[in-house]
């Protein structure tokens, strides 16, 4: 269980660090209103194409890895449990 | 340390951890602690007691009752993982994200938004009170003192209330399930927490003035609520796992 959380958070930490940065560097206009969360620009170039798409891999890495620690593999945990006891 | 003739003490190392008798693990317990985390604990520490027992054995020095492990290497090892860690990551952030230099401040214009740092902004809040200070029939309608006043007694009274939180309960429970009530009480204090620093930026909010100054008291009452019910309903099965494991752990004679 406990190993479960961890490998879930690590996940949802490191790849959060890796979106915010490179949010940081691509998506940001300003520091004071609409940071990280801004308009990509138009012409980024192969390096910030790729950037940007790595971007939101990390992204939804960080939200999906950690539900799948969290929720998913859990869940199936408990109903392989539940399943056992009953054919038992 | 002995003569041979005379039989050895037994002790685990000289620890001075004597578990008792029925918690102790035996052998095949201990080795079926065979994956993961668990593993990786039971051998460092079973590694760190068998260190011990030889850096024992070797020295000459007296043999002491010692609580806890040699700061070098075993917390040494660890305070560094951790320092290099945070250190890490302090030149990590500051190589990629530079902090934006702002223009410096100009003492001559008036910014827009005047807040507290964000941490003050439930004090903030309560000095918005005015609407809760009573208009007293005695005094022809007039208000006891003014709505400043009244929010600065408001902090005074929260900050009185945040004292005495120690010396209100000094149970032995340490789950909340254990005790729903006080449970409650601490969950509607940091439900209030947040809806009073909400209140303090309405500007900002993007809710009625009037609903979020109902919602401020309302929020906290329900979630105190719903905490205690939940809590309330959980105590049972709790008790029941407990004591199960309990009467596992001793069999009733």
């Amino acid at each position: 269980m406990a190993d479960e959380f961890a490998k879930g958070f690590g996940i949802l930490t490191a790849a959060g660090l890796g979106w915010m940065v490179l949010a940081g560097w691509y998506t940001t206009d300003s520091f004071e209103e609409g940071q990280l969360l801004g308009t990509p620009p138009s012409d980024p170039g192969i390096y910030g194409q790729v950037a940007l798409m790595l971007k939101d891999a990390l992204f939804w890495f960080a939200i999906l890895g950690a539900l799948t620690f969290w929720v998913i593999i859990p869940l199936i945990n408990e109903t392989r449990d539940a399943l056992d006891e009953r054919g038992s | 340390m002995s003569d041979n003739d005379t039989p050895e003490t037994e002790t685990d190392g000289g620890t001075g951890i004597v578990p008792p008798d029925d918690e102790t693990p035996t052998w095949s317990e201990r080795k079926e602690r065979s994956q993961g985390l668990s593993r990786l604990t039971y051998e460092y520490f079973e590694r760190a007691r068998r260190e011990d027992q030889d850096l024992r054995q070797e020295s000459s020095y007296v043999e002491r009752d010692v609580l806890g492990f040699p700061a070098w290497p075993h917390e040494m090892i660890r305070n560094l993982a951790l320092s290099s860690f945070f250190i890490g990551m302090v030149l990590f952030l500051s190589a990629t994200l530079p902090p934006e230099m702002l223009p410096p401040a100009d003492a001559s214009s008036t910014p827009s938004v005047i807040l507290p740092d964000w941490y003050l902004y439930w004090s903030f809040g309560l000095l918005k009170l005015g609407p809760l200070n009573p208009e007293l029939a005695l005094l022809g309608g007039q208000k006891l003192m003014a709505d400043r006043t009244y929010g600065v007694l408001a902090n005074l009274v929260v900050v009185g209330v945040i004292t005495i939180v120690p010396f209100l309960n000094k149970g032995s429970a340490r789950r909340p399930v254990e005790q729903p009530f006080w449970a409650a009480v601490g969950v509607f204090g940091v439900v209030f927490a947040f809806t009073i620093a909400a209140l303090s930026v309405k500007n900002l909010v993007p809710i009625g003035s009037h609903l979020l100054f109902d919602l401020t008291f309302l929020l906290p009452f329900v979630f105190g609520f719903i905490t205690y019910a939940v809590l309330k309903s959980m105590r049972e099965g709790y008790m029941f796992t407990l004591n199960r494991r309990y009467y596992r752990l001793r069999p009733p004679k």
